[in-house]
């Protein structure tokens, strides 16, 4: 971790992270209440790495995600209540009630979309890289990937292009061990993640991505190396989700309880609130002052999201083309 | 002023004045940079703009669909140069789960005006894996706009208005086709997508013709002038969207229909006309809409083969022949 | 706010789940995070979290435990320190079932093509022209390879028949069309009745006997044989359902129609209406018949399997008699229309039956025969299936009647009969007596509904 830490930096991380968890809560209730009608992959855990990276990105630079993406969202600014209608298949959501969980769009803030298929958004964010290239715009593209993507070609095509290019890209990858039930070492032969950076041509950070101090640093340097037209660079992060796959599966047979609290023990957003208590950076008071914010924002987006309208039939066969 | 030039000639002139005009276009494939593509398709344009607009890639079809996919909703204009449209098929995942829905999961707030060319068709021995068509396939996907001009004029003004669109255009170039000259204005033009042309006008059946096949068609059609046989024909030029009332009027006027198309029968563009001419034109049929097809099978190498698997003038004529007798 | 606790939804297709244990009791405190109870939903036994802190209170009238509950049903409450309890009988948890996607509409299909019955094969083509130029295909030879009636042949057809040479008859002949039609439906050789009478006019009497005297072993000279068209062997078929399905009744009543006569004359009468067509008894028939069918919708009626399907709205046919048999036009909607467009319809309609270019848009609901201009009084018409009443109308007459018994006055009044035959299977003698009676009164008061 950086020896210095300001606190508004820190707390702006901290509140971002705490939004996300808190809205994910809200959603896993929701679900269970049957407010839900499609599936829910919630992001409880992996908060730090959303926040991290997302807090060195602007509007104009665009988001690819993947099926767990609602941290993604919400980092890259979708408000909370935009997301939660969404998932309630409001018309209100940020994609109008057509995308659900997994194809959460708001191009407004440079969220290009969440996926149902793993892989594409690896490639997306290389055009997106290519288009700021050709057009001489500082931005970047940032395609967010779990462990499940790092054997699919799409991760073998993508970094590779990006590299050859030198195409302002930072590849993500959320390694929380499994995808859905398949370890990860199961499925690759050679666990060393970061010589993948190495073989594609290009500089890879493997990071603990529960500490988002850390997760902030690295992507800040990749930011900054692609936005100077120095290409792309991966990023490993190790992390965990404590809850199962998608909301409503069971979360038994492929790993134990004792991992899954190790992991609850390494909480990013308690751990960062420990640090700063310890360090004297912020007081207990800044903390609750925070939750009680987004207690309410939450709140407030399942209230809004509840009493939200369905989109109108009608307009079912809209936006196929753009004639 | 017209002059006469080839198709291939035709569709680059297209390409290059678009790209002199808009400089967010840019070209992807495998030997369109320096080499000017396999099919000629970019001759000369590399030195006028060098690797950032004319981009060689390496063998990777998915790949850079997936990246011109991304790079169209962030706003480029990509244009993907299968050299072979064969080569499509791997990357059928981005263009069937990605490409063509971008539109309608942003709810219209993402485009996506990306052209996807390819040379198709049968014929000098290509065998089966650079023989392909597939279009149809691509009719049924919505969000996919299908563009197969037969003739320089057609070509020229076709791929302006897939350049100048938001959508995803399949731009297929029969190469059969590419060699063929035509007259073609030194004015710039552009023609709308969802107009067939009347090619020739008859009063006894009415034939709609597909790609390569409009050629052949046209020969049989004069040997059946001479005895004395009118037979209309109707090139779509785009598949999707589809014109259909031009030929509902034409099959208002004869009372028959043959659909002549090289590629496969099943689930085909002819059973598609045929069930919307059935569906809104019955009571003006005087007998069952025919189609004839090339053969459900992959192309084989041999000319004797080869041949046996395309409809050509004598097939063409026959079929005509057994559609007035029905 | 205490937060409510209820059956949560944990699989995909889940819909409910069983209670199975409490895990905590009412009373004790609970954090986020711990087990509180255990369901079972598709054989498996699932934990429950809280998703909030607090002490749990699970009110008397909670579901008991091993109840099936559906998901979202409320089970408990958990309260923070010091709040108060909910009420035992609060609001159900507002879990909202997301509604079925609605079904996507299908595409058209289309009707059954009627069975074939020994004709020809057609195309959909030739068949429109046949019909357009009044052809009967179905006395035609196809030339289409599998023997199929295409336009060429409908077209040769009408060429033929253009120049076809005129039969010369030695001296024309004088019938009444009464007469004429009688000898199309005996199949008598008026030609050959002409020349056995000469200088006669042919009557229907003339007719009758000469198809009488027909001898059964058939030299063809005195017979003609007609093929039964498409029309008659439609006809005959509808005819002989109906007669051996239903269960006809038919009442008769004498009516006063002097009123109708008059509004009939004023119509007539008006020279401003030159160039629109004059509704005509039919049309005034129709209207009345549309009204009083409003009020007693069991006479508009049809049955279905086991359902009788009463119509809200009168769709009423008026038999036509044409050179090729019956035709039943019909007039959608006259509730809803006017004299004047009853009579532009109708009239239209008329002339499209006679020239052969009907298209059948709507079923009728409810038909009239009119006889009267044939000099008929009462009659038994038969039921228009699947129409369960036809109202059958004679002619107009004026006659000698009784108007006041007591003070024995009398006076000339213009009378016409109603025959109304109704299908006893769906109504009684009692309702159909009194629907005609309201049609009676209807054409004695025309003013009743006049008004609209």
């Amino acid at each position: 971790m950086p020896d210095e830490v300001t606190k508004e930096h820190a707390l702006t991380l901290w509140r971002q992270m705490l939004m996300i968890r808190r809205t994910e809560e809200q959603l896993a209730k929701s679900y269970a209440g049957g407010m839900i009608p499609g599936a829910c992959h919630t992001y409880v855990g992996e908060e730090a790495v959303a926040t991290g990276v997302c807090a060195n990105l602007n509007h104009e630079d665009a988001v690819f995600s993947t099926h767990r993406g609602h941290g993604h969202a919400l980092a890259k600014g979708v408000p909370p209540r935009e997301v939660v209608a969404e998932l309630f298949g409001r018309v209100t959501g940020c994609s109008r009630g057509r995308g659900g969980s997994m194809h959460l769009f708001s191009p407004e803030v440079g969220m290009m979309g969440t996926s149902g298929i793993v892989g594409p958004c690896i490639l997306q964010a290389t055009g997106a890289g290519y288009t700021f290239k050709l057009l001489n715009k500082p931005n970047v593209g940032v395609a967010f990937f779990g462990d499940g993507a790092m054997n699919n070609g799409a991760f073998h095509e993508g970094l590779n292009l990006a590299a050859i290019w030198d195409l302002p890209v930072i590849f993500v990858c959320e390694d929380n061990m499994y995808a859905t039930e398949v370890p990860f070492a199961y499925a690759t032969k050679n666990q060393d993640v970061a010589a993948r950076a190495r073989t594609y041509g290009m500089p890879g950070y493997s990071l603990d991505g529960n500490d988002v101090l850390a997760v902030y640093e690295a992507a800040n340097e990749a930011v900054q190396r692609a936005r100077s037209g120095g290409g792309p660079s991966l990023l490993h992060c190790k992390t965990y989700r404590t809850r199962p796959h998608a909301e409503g599966m069971r979360d038994a047979g492929y790993r134990t309880t004792e991992e899954v609290e190790s992991w609850r023990q390494r909480d990013p957003i308690v751990t960062l609130r420990d640090k700063l208590l310890t360090e004297n950076i912020a007081e207990e008071g800044d903390f609750e002052e925070i939750e009680s914010e987004i207690k309410a924002i939450v709140e407030d987006a399942a209230e809004f999201a509840k009493n939200s309208p369905y989109p109108d039939p009608a307009t079912a066969a809209e936006h196929i083309y753009s004639v | 002023m017209m002059r006469e030039i080839t198709y291939t000639t035709a569709a680059r002139e297209a390409l290059a004045e678009e790209m002199a005009r808009d400089p967010s276009i840019f070209v992807v494939g495998e030997g369109i940079g320096a080499r000017g593509g396999n099919f000629n398709t970019t001759l000369g344009l590399y030195d006028l703009y060098g690797p950032m607009r004319l981009r060689d890639t390496p063998i990777v079809e998915r790949g850079f669909v997936g990246m011109c996919t991304g790079a169209a909703m962030t706003g480029s204009r990509p244009v993907v140069d299968f050299m072979f449209f064969d080569f499509i098929l791997d990357s059928f995942g981005e263009l069937f789960n990605q490409t063509s829905k971008m539109q309608y999961m942003s709810s219209g707030r993402l485009k996506m005006p990306i052209v996807l060319r390819g040379c198709i068709g049968i014929g000098g021995s290509s065998a089966t894996h650079h023989s392909g068509s597939y279009y149809p396939i691509f009719v049924h996907i919505p969000g996919f706009r299908v563009v197969m001009p037969t003739n320089p004029y057609d070509a020229k003004g076709l791929f302006k208005t897939a350049l100048r669109g938001d959508d995803p255009v399949l731009f297929l170039e029969h190469k059969s086709l590419l060699n063929v000259k035509g007259h073609v204005p030194e004015e710039d033009y552009s023609i709308p997508f969802g107009q067939a042309a009347i090619v020739r006008e008859g009063t006894q059946a009415t034939v709609v013709a597909l790609g390569s096949m409009v050629r052949l068609v046209e020969k049989a059609a004069e040997t059946l002038a001479s005895e004395g046989i009118s037979i209309e024909i109707i090139d779509p030029r785009t598949l999707a969207p589809l014109d259909i009332d031009t030929i509902l009027q034409s099959v208002q006027k004869t009372g028959r229909l043959l659909i002549v198309d090289e590629t496969f029968a099943p689930c085909g563009i002819g059973s598609e006309i045929s069930s919307q001419v059935m569906e809104k034109g019955f009571d003006d049929l005087d007998a069952p809409v025919m189609r004839l097809n090339g053969l459900h099978t992959p192309t084989p190498y041999s000319p004797a083969l080869e041949a046996a698997v395309v409809p050509n003038p004598q097939t063409i004529l026959q079929s005509i022949r057994d559609l007035l007798a029905e | 706010m205490a937060t409510e606790i209820v059956m949560p939804r944990l699989g995909w297709t889940m819909e409910e789940g069983v209670l199975v244990e409490w895990l905590k009791n009412d009373g004790d405190p609970v954090k986020v995070g711990e087990i509180i109870f255990t369901v079972e939903s598709d054989k498996a036994l699932n934990e429950v979290e809280a998703f909030e802190s607090g002490i749990l209170f699970i009110p008397p009238d909670s579901p008991p435990l091993g109840t099936t509950i559906p998901v979202g049903g409320l089970l408990a409450y958990l309260v923070q320190p010091g709040e108060a309890l909910p009420s035992v009988k609060s609001a159900i948890s507002s879990s909202v079932k997301i509604d079925e996607q609605p079904r996507a509409v299908a595409a058209s299909g289309f009707q059954a093509v009627s069975k074939s019955n020994g004709l020809p094969a057609i195309s959909p083509r030739a068949r429109r022209i046949a019909h357009e130029l009044g052809i009967d295909w179905t006395a035609l030879t196809g030339s289409g390879r599998t023997g199929r009636i295409v336009e060429r042949d409908v077209r040769a057809a009408l060429e033929s028949r253009k120049s076809a040479p005129v039969i010369p008859t030695p001296q024309p002949v004088e019938i009444s069309p009464v007469a004429r039609r009688a000898a199309e439906e005996l199949g008598v050789d008026l030609a050959a009745l002409g020349a056995k009478m000469p200088g006669k006019r042919i009557t229907r009497e003339d007719v009758e006997r000469a198809a009488e005297f027909r001898s059964p072993v058939s030299a063809s000279a005195d017979e003609k044989r007609i093929p039964v068209s498409r029309i008659r062997s439609v006809i005959a078929e509808r005819m002989s359902a109906s007669a051996h399905t239903t269960a006809p009744v038919t009442l008769t009543t004498e009516v006063d129609a002097t009123e109708l006569v008059k509004l009939r004359k004023q119509l007539k009468g008006d020279s401003s209406a030159n160039t629109r067509p004059v509704p005509s008894y039919n049309d005034l028939l129709a209207k009345l018949c549309a009204v009083a069918l409003e009020e007693h919708p069991m006479l508009n009626a049809r049955l279905e399997g086991n359902e009788i399907v009463m119509s809200s709205a009168a769709h009423i046919g008026f038999a036509v008699d044409t050179e090729r048999g019956l035709l039943v036009p019909v007039i959608p909607n006259v509730g809803s229309k006017n004299l004047r467009q009853i009579a532009a319809e109708s009239a239209a309609l008329v002339e499209g039956a006679r020239a052969g270019t009907l298209k059948s848009d709507v079923a009728s609901t409810f038909t009239i025969t009119n006889l009267g201009m044939y000099e008929i009084d009462a009659f038994t018409p038969i039921i228009n299936l699947p129409e369960c009443a036809i109202l059958g109308v004679g002619r107009i007459q004026a006659k000698q009647v009784v108007i006041d018994a007591d003070a024995e006055l009398l006076a000339i009044r213009h009378m016409m009969f109603l025959s109304l035959t109704f299908d006893h299977r769906l109504v009684d003698g009692a309702p159909a007596a009194r629907f005609l009676q309201r049609v009676k009164q209807f054409i004695e008061q025309p003013y009743l509904w006049l008004i609209g």
